[in-house]
């Protein structure tokens, strides 16, 4: 049997729905409130033991907007898996739950996707930017976010404002 | 743009021992420009090959790379700089002492290089008075060399003794300031103000 | 969330007033440091010399690669890719040029993946000379800064040739590579890979036996089998703790399962063993371009780049003589487009796995392009080997995981 086929059934029920994309790679679409669940599953039950990335796609004007994308590699078999999930962006932008504890290999992953984003991932301990700086208001790969950025010298503006701020005696 | 004012007095000015002190102070500092390597990125590579033996930049006195900027007199800016990383740049150039020179290594540090999105300074000029801009993605090490040389020139035309005998050197720096130009600062920096009118918007 | 840490001691162990204890020191090893591995802060927890906890900050030369491909395009952005790694420009070229190839479905020729084939394997043996002379001027032994750069100076030399630049040639294209090998080009590389061999044994004469070298690396570091792969690490960092997982034997691209190589693969996963796995792959990797070599010499006059002119420009003679290839020029630079869906294309890099994730929705406008860089994973492992170690042993393990900010960052 091929690799989707031997994921399906090892997956069990509810077996979400899967494809086999361009690349050879079996794809799954599931809901983003079962991800923890058939992720955990993946690892225990199909042998998939690293984590190969976890991005997402803003498809901006659709709705929902967010696309969240993991992939898993199996050592034991030799093939990987991409699963996805749709997120809204709720009232208070999207969310979604975190593996890092399942995976730690996703930890940096999951911040990035926070970071350029603006998905907030549930059960992440220490979510925070991390390739703009902590106190960046935008998030970078949204569709609506311009490529030259807004305001990209303000916090470099503040810090400057700052040091000339100094009382007197401390050298500039 | 600001006015344009030479820098330092003019030559008539000068007397006969000033111009030579001025001649073995400017030999003895081009001649052992220590250089501070700010490796950033792909440039920082050739700055490396520059600095290994085929390139040999000892050849030319900047033998000691010092990683301390407290111990280094010219900055080479090897790299994209993005704003995250401008304000420790901005802190490693105020902790190098007068004298003072900065080498814009690339395309990157220049004026931005190919990168004009969200994160990256348009040119480390935006930030400090830049003296030599070395085009290249990555320049040659041969180029950075050149720019070197050109440095050197550029220290050899300074006046510093000169400025310190005829008094006119209230302010730190300006016993080094070589600037015929104002610097293009985007972004009011320490220094800025002395160079550029209060009343002056982004680009001069 | 490093203020919370305390000390906790058997009662009786410590003086109430001994000097030494009880105080822990913050130590800020900033984005400017000489090791040189580029813009990277680690902000580090010390109790003495003891390393309690650190914590990695990136982002300092995040460039937005990713957004910058959305803006460009699919064809514009090949230049972005050379400066991600930017110690093997190539090699991410050629992982990028595969993901979309696998997008749009289209095949190589032979030539063209032999010559890729060969720019791979040299950029990794580039890549791992920086490793050892970086790591190795870290821990004291300057000389070897210097050996391993005589030696890229040499694959500069090659590239120049071949490319018309030093790093970042950009010479990779999508259905193959730019131009042909000249037989000058390849007499040159025979040349190198002639004397390289004999190198690498100077190297491993200093380093190897060396007691200093052995007693900075062994033991230090230590990488399990599940925490390598539950680390999300791939290349040398996951071969040193003895998974051989080699995506040039698992998954094998660009013909690579016609070459003849050993994949090493160490034991107890410390700095010492990712060295050695690292050196032998240097030796594998002149074996492979020998074998492209040879390869080239038997596809002479064949073909370097596919026919498909949806996605390849026409040679420029054909583009002035035929209307035809005129319009096809015209569209390919203006307004190429990748057919709707999504591939990810992932290469063996000499850092670990390269990917990249294609996603378009049919226009010429890229939906997403996502760049799965190992370094990132290699950087994320830094606490999980330093906690617990000596300060100088943090030096020995940054350089034995090997990263390059260009990749981490993007």
């Amino acid at each position: 049997m091929n690799a989707l086929e031997r994921i399906l059934s090892a997956l069990g029920d509810p077996a979400p729905q899967g494809s086999t994309g361009r690349d050879g790679i079996p794809c799954l679409e599931i809901e983003a409130k079962d991800a923890r669940r058939t992720i955990a599953r993946l690892k225990s039950a199909c042998g998939f033991d690293t984590n190969t990335f976890v991005t997402a796609i803003d498809r901006f004007p659709a709705e929902p907007r967010f696309e969240l994308l993991w992939q898993f590699r199996s050592l034991v078999h030799g093939d990987r898996v991409r699963v996805r999930a749709r997120l809204d962006a709720g009232p208070e932008g999207p969310r979604a739950p975190s593996i890092a504890d399942l995976f730690p290999g996703a930890a940096y992953s999951e911040r990035e996707c926070f970071d350029m984003f603006g998905i907030v991932f549930e059960g992440h301990a220490g979510l925070k930017r991390l390739l703009m700086p902590e106190e960046y208001d935008h998030f970078p790969l949204r569709k609506d976010f311009p490529h030259q950025g807004i305001e990209p010298d303000r916090l470099y503006r503040e810090w400057d404002r700052r040091r000339h701020e100094k009382p007197a005696g401390s050298a500039t | 743009m600001g006015s344009l004012k030479p820098a330092g007095p003019s030559p008539s000015e000068g007397g006969f021992f000033a111009t030579r002190a001025d001649w073995l102070v400017n030999w003895g500092r081009k001649n052992s420009l220590w250089p501070m390597p700010l490796g950033l990125s792909c440039c920082g590579i050739e700055l490396m090959a520059m600095i290994g033996p085929k390139f040999d930049i000892a050849r030319f006195g900047a033998e000691a790379a010092r990683f301390s900027p407290r111990q280094c007199d010219v900055l080479i800016v090897a790299g994209t700089l993005t704003w995250k990383m401008a304000e420790a740049c901005r802190t490693i150039y105020d902790q190098m002492p007068d004298p003072k020179w900065v080498i814009a290594m690339g395309v990157c540090s220049s004026s931005g290089g190919m990168y004009d999105s969200y994160a990256v300074v348009q040119g480390v000029d935006m930030l400090m008075p830049v003296d030599v801009y070395v085009p290249g993605c990555p320049p040659r090490p041969d180029a950075v060399i050149d720019a070197l040389i050109k440095l050197q020139k550029k220290i050899a035309r300074e006046r510093p003794v000169e400025l310190l005998l005829s008094g006119d050197n209230d302010d730190e720096g300006a016993g080094t300031r070589r600037f015929s130009y104002p610097p293009n600062h985007a972004v009011p920096t320490t220094r800025s103000h002395e160079v550029l009118p209060p009343d002056a918007g982004p680009r001069g | 969330m490093t203020e919370s840490l305390t000390l906790e001691y058997e009662p009786g162990t410590v003086s109430g007033d001994d000097p030494l204890h009880g105080e822990l020191m913050h130590l800020n090893v900033g984005p400017q440091h000489p090791a040189t591995h580029g813009v990277l802060r680690l902000k580090i927890t010390l109790d003495g010399e003891t390393i309690r906890e650190v914590e990695p900050v990136v982002g300092y030369l995040h460039r937005g690669k990713e957004k910058t491909c959305e803006t460009l395009g699919w064809r514009r952005f090949f230049v972005h890719t050379d400066r991600l790694d930017y110690v093997q420009p190539l090699t991410n070229n050629c992982a990028y040029a595969m993901a979309l190839e696998e997008l749009a479905g289209l095949e190589i020729p032979e030539r063209g993946q032999v010559i890729r084939v060969l720019l791979m394997e040299l950029s990794r043996i580039a890549s791992h000379l920086i490793y050892l002379g970086t790591t190795g001027i870290d821990l004291g032994a300057v000389t070897m800064f210097f050996f391993c750069f005589n030696e890229r100076e040499k694959i500069y030399e090659l590239l120049d040739a071949y490319t018309g630049h030093r790093m970042n040639n950009t010479y990779v294209r999508i259905g193959g590579v730019y131009a042909d090998v000249e037989e000058s080009v390849q007499d040159a590389v025979t040349g190198f890979l002639e004397t390289f061999p004999a190198k690498v044994d100077e190297f491993e004469k200093m380093l190897t036996g060396n007691r200093i070298w052995y007693d900075r690396n062994r033991d230090v570091g230590v990488l399990t089998r599940d925490d390598a792969l539950a680390w999300s690490l791939s290349g040398p960092n996951l071969r040193g703790s003895g998974v051989e997982l080699d995506l040039r034997r698992a998954e094998p691209y660009c013909g690579y399962e016609a070459y003849d190589f050993d994949v090493p693969v160490g034991t107890i996963g410390d700095c010492y063993d990712r060295y050695l796995v690292r050196v032998e792959e240097m030796r594998q990797s002149a074996r492979i371009c020998r074998q492209a070599i040879d390869k080239l010499g038997k596809t002479r006059g064949g073909e370097f780049l596919a026919e498909d002119r949806r996605f390849v420009l026409p040679p420029k003679s054909e583009v002035r003589q035929s209307m035809e290839e005129l319009i096809h020029q015209f569209k390919i630079v203006t307004d190429m487009a990748l057919p709707a869906g999504e591939a990810y294309g992932s290469i063996e890099s000499s850092k670990g796995e390269l990917g990249f994730l294609v996603a378009s929705d049919g226009t010429s406008h890229p939906l997403r392009c996502h760049i799965r860089a190992p370094s990132l994973m290699n950087v994320q492992a830094i606490p999980h080997l330093a906690r617990g170690r000596l300060l100088s042993d943090l030096v020995a393990i940054i350089g034995s995981l090997d990263f390059v900010m260009g990749e981490v960052d993007r």
